[in-house]
């Protein structure tokens, strides 16, 4: 077991490095000129871009430039933004947990409707029922999250005003901002502004796990009925156990495996997600800011968002990977 | 009173493919602690009679529509799904043929066997667990206390096997099933797991119905045998006399397929010619006609009952005295049946009727 | 009668090309779910096709005058903020949606395929230093990689195809390696190479049209999520680039601001989207049934 964690580990690191090495050129490979030109964009001149070559070292040998650029990373420096100056983990810090709230309430949506629908449909194959949860699963990854957020917009928002669509919170509650996490800080200030930051976190989790959901239901459905008809089952209801035992013990415990796999490849769509979802509902996160930052040309950002994203969903699929050899006794005890 | 007795139960599954017609009227009976061996090549309907005496037929592709399965004077076909699920474990076992994907994988052993206890019995874990070491041991399980913990795939075939035969007789059922229990292990551990099988149940005063396509399984483990073929009984009697003298066509080409240690060298083996019919359609006639060496007119158009050689015999359905009971229209004679092949004068199959008969 | 001593016939090696496919064909055409896909994406594809035809009005002319005025006779899905016919741009924007969908994942087909194909072929070094690179690309996760990509080669179609593209590849690398690695130790195989058939008859017969039918089920499916991936791009603002063309993506983006009084600029956009991205899935689908006759239904 141990030995599986650290060979995972093993495989992760060069990925991460191959990657750092494919920004780090991303950044110096620009169309159109040079990294200077592209990051100025309009406003180059010759001036600024020797200012800026100067200022960043990019007229150093390349392999100089890149064991910089790893040994600054490892220090934390991801070097700083060129929109407002700051330290790209700085801002980070404070972005990072808008997106960390959505992604939670994308997944809360997304597994707790999507493993009991899969069951659902299981256990009535073909019929209605199955018909039902099918189409809606079969909408779900057709409706891309920019459609079906305005369409939540205009619906809950617009039309019916039931739920707010801009931002975490309303800015006019002045809410501290200690952690960043808006439901956190609306607890730490005060009883009612929680259910404040909840209803914001409402439909920006839909249209962001919408599609998560409809993977998640459908793989649940196939993985119960091709555990249903596995021979351990036979052997169960031979024994005289009732359903319930069979399905909970025997059915759910087995399905869950290539289920939980699936939830956390989903993770890697939430995130990705994020970016479309946070632009629609106007949310602070790191998503949104990916999108600023390239149209402002602020490269740097962009190639370390990238970098932050991809170890990211790395350290998930590896703890996804770890989790489902802890679950599996075929692969934790051999 | 007959411990079991099936009466001309009939199969189907609905597939979109057709019905297909798996067990077309099998009647046999059992006594307590007997062994009855059920033989027969795949599709013919020996594990479908089974799945549907426990009633675990797949639903809701397979119906049982017509006969009558009587287990201790019940009715099992009228229980409703609770009272039959206090039968299955308890009164009724099932072992089934592969052992690593009949366990669950995810469960111990020890879990397995425990909730198989609890399951009909009011014990405490520990009282289970303590129960479950004792099976274990008795079936062979070397240190059953230090595997209790341990998952199917850390055991051998044969040894998973001997779990599944401790699960089966947990509760001390009086009717274990044994779907193909060795077909799955190597030949050597076969006859271990057989030979524990045979000690288990007569200790136990357990009845058997073990269902091969291996008529060498059944030779050494069963008193009585039925040939079954295409959802048929084709032929009843006890071991013996269906080693020494089989009578139906489909025995005799069974055993003259087999490999056997007594043979002259050189002597070949002859094969049954021909394919086993798509159950797909309802049976015409005898379902073993198209390859059989013995086939008359009568043989395409009528299917025989099962009867004693004798019309005026009397029958008797279990036990050592039991009736040697065949459905065919033309026996083969005993130097027929020791020839394979018919040796009457100018005798020639008969050939397929021209019109049609469905 | 004795029964005569039986030749065993050397069977030759079997058929498995024509037969599966027009059996699959078959299967096809009975699916419903799958027949309602292809209607819908013949929809598109007419449409498209015919735009020049069809629209009334040119799709990049309008008059401010004539902004924003809801469905009629006159428009049938309206005018946007400049007066331009909806419709006209919905059906231009339809080809390229198609052709920048289809041809994303056709290139990442072909690269992807071809990466694959060498990996599994080749085995050992080869393998694991391509299958390193594809790990790479799939650090990134989903739509972020052609985000990354197209904020690398700057706007344009042709960069979205690419971008786009290389962002698949990994999956159908992955899936035609693993196809030639399980197929090369499958029984049949052997069977075949024991029976003496050289390796290219083998690679040929048995295991092309094994591993193509999985690929062609995800390349369907892949088209579906590639046209919501390249409206996603321009969605974003990293679209083709021209502002006269239409785009769905960017029509969204443009009209996101009057959600309130003039939804139905979000709605036709949107609704292409979903209905050609539905009706990719239900075909992929339902190829999927076809190809592999040993699902369980």
């Amino acid at each position: 077991m141990a030995r599986f964690i650290i060979r995972r580990l093993l495989v992760a690191i060069p990925v991460l490095f191959g990657l750092s090495v494919i920004l780090f050129m991303f950044l110096r490979l620009l169309p159109g000129g040079g990294p200077a030109e592209a990051i100025l964009g309009q406003h180059a001149t010759p001036e600024l871009v020797a200012k800026i070559t100067a200022s960043q070292g990019l007229d150093r040998p390349i392999y100089e430039q890149y064991f910089e650029y790893i040994g600054r990373l490892f220090h934390g420096d991801f070097g700083s933004s060129f929109v407002d100056g700051r330290q790209v983990l700085d801002t980070f810090l404070i972005r990072f947990p808008a997106t960390i709230e959505l992604t939670i309430g994308a997944l809360i949506f997304a597994v707790g409707l999507g493993i009991p629908l899969g069951r659902l449909a299981a256990r009535h194959p073909n019929s209605w029922t199955d018909g039902i949860v099918t189409a809606i699963s079969l909408l779900g990854i057709s409706i891309p999250v920019f459609v079906l957020g305005y369409t939540l917009v205009f619906f809950f928002g617009v039309e019916l005003h039931w739920l707010p669509t801009f931002g975490q919170i309303d800015l006019r509650l002045d809410i501290p901002p200690v952690t960043h996490f808006a439901v956190i800080d609306a607890i730490l200030a005060g009883h009612w502004y929680v259910i404040d930051a909840l209803a914001h976190l409402v439909l920006p989790s839909i249209a962001l796990g919408t599609i998560p959901l409809a993977v998640i239901t459908r793989i649940t459905r196939a993985a119960v009925i091709d555990v249903s008809n596995e021979d351990y089952v036979r052997t169960a209801r031979a024994k005289g156990l009732t359903d319930r035992r069979v399905n909970d013990r025997h059915i759910m415990r087995n399905a869950w495996l290539p289920v939980t796999t699936v939830i956390g490849l989903q993770v890697g769509a939430l995130l990705a997600g994020a970016v479309l979802t946070e632009t629609v509902f106007s949310w602070n996160g790191v998503g949104s800011w990916v999108v600023t930052s390239i149209q402002n040309h602020d490269y740097i950002v962009v190639q370390s968002l990238v970098l932050i994203f991809a170890s990211i969903f790395l350290l998930v699929n590896l703890i996804v990977d770890v989790g489902y050899a802890f679950l599996n006794p075929r692969i934790r005890y051999s | 009173m007959n411990l079991l007795s099936v009466h001309d139960l009939i199969v189907r599954f609905r597939t979109h493919d057709g019905t297909v017609h798996a067990v077309n009227g099998v009647s046999f009976d059992l006594n307590e602690g007997e062994t009855l061996g059920l033989v027969g090549e795949s599709g013919c309907g020996k594990s479908v009679t089974n799945l549907a005496v426990m009633r675990l037929l797949p639903s809701p592709a397979g119906r049982i529509e017509g006969g009558q399965v009587v287990f201790e004077g019940q009715d099992l076909l009228s229980l409703d799904e609770s009272e039959m699920r206090d039968l299955r474990g308890k009164e009724i076992a099932m072992i089934f043929q592969d052992p690593m994907t009949s366990l669950n994988p995810v469960l111990t052993i020890e879990e397995q066997m425990v909730e198989t206890i609890r399951a009909h019995r009011r014990v405490s874990k520990a009282e289970a667990r303590a129960k479950t070491i004792e099976l274990l041991s008795t079936v062979g399980i070397p240190q059953p206390e230090s595997r209790l913990r341990n998952f199917p795939h850390q055991f051998s075939g044969g040894m998973r096997q001997r779990v599944m035969i401790a699960m089966a007789l947990a509760l001390e059922p009086k009717l274990l099933i044994a779907d193909e229990p060795t077909t799955a292990l190597d030949v050597t551990i076969q006859a271990q797991v057989l030979e524990l099988l045979s000690r288990l149940a007569a200790d136990r005063g357990t009845a058997v119905i073990l269902i091969t396509h291996d008529l060498g399984v059944v030779a050494g483990m069963t008193k009585r045998t039925n040939v079954m073929y295409a959802g048929f009984v084709v032929e009843s009697a006890t071991t013996a006399d269906l080693f020494a003298r089989p009578h139906h066509p489909y025995t005799v080409g069974l055993l003259h397929s087999m490999p056997r240690l007594d043979a002259q060298p050189g002597e070949p083996l002859i094969p049954i010619e021909g394919t086993p019919p798509d159950l797909r359609f309802a049976p015409v006639g005898c379902p073993f006609a198209p390859r059989c060496a013995w086939r008359v007119d009568r043989c395409w158009r009528e299917n025989p009952v099962l009867e004693p050689m004798q019309p005026t015999q009397e029958i008797v359905t279990t036990g050592l005295q039991a009736t040697h009971r065949i459905a065919c229209w033309n026996q083969p004679t005993a130097e027929e049946a020791a020839a394979a092949r018919p040796l009457r004068p100018g005798f020639t199959p008969a050939a397929p009727p021209t019109e049609d008969l469905s | 009668m004795t029964t005569p001593p039986v030749a065993i016939e050397v069977a030759s090696i079997p058929r498995t090309s024509r037969g599966l496919w027009r059996d699959a064909f078959r299967r096809l055409m009975r699916n419903g779910p799958a027949i309602v896909g292809m209607v819908c994406i013949a929809i598109f594809v007419f449409g498209a096709l015919l735009a020049p035809l069809i629209a009334r009005y040119d799709p990049t002319i309008g008059s401010l005058a004539d902004g924003r005025q809801g469905p009629s006779l006159a428009h049938l899905m309206g005018t946007d903020l400049q007066g331009r016919d909806e419709f006209a741009r919905v059906l231009y924007g339809a080809r390229i949606s198609l052709t920048v969908g289809v041809v994303a994942v056709f290139f990442g087909l072909v690269g992807g395929t071809l990466v694959g194909a060498i990996a599994g072929g080749a085995g050992g070094l080869v393998d694991g230093v391509l299958m390193r690179v594809v790990d790479v690309l799939l650090a990134v996760p989903g739509i972020l990689l052609a985000i990354g990509i197209v904020a690398w080669l700057g706007h344009g179609e042709i960069q979205i195809m690419l971008a786009v593209g290389i962002s698949y590849s990994p999956i159908f690398a992955r899936l035609l390696r693993g196809s030639l690695l399980a197929l090369r130790e499958s029984d049949y195989v052997i069977a075949a190479r024991s029976m003496g058939a050289s390796p290219t008859r083998i690679l040929m017969r048995h295991m092309l049209p094994n591993a193509l039918t999985p690929l062609i089920v995800q390349a369907t499916l892949a088209a579906a999520t590639a046209i919501i991936d390249v409206a996603g791009l321009g969605f974003l603002g990293l679209g083709p680039g021209d502002p006269r063309v239409a785009e769905w993506g960017e029509m969204l983006t443009d009209s996101s601001k009057f959600l309130q009084s003039a939804p139905y600029l979000i709605l036709f956009p949107g609704a292409a989207i979903v209905i050609s991205a539905i009706g990719f899935n239900l075909l992929g689908d339902g190829l999927r049934e076809a190809l592999d006759p040993r699902l369980k239904r």
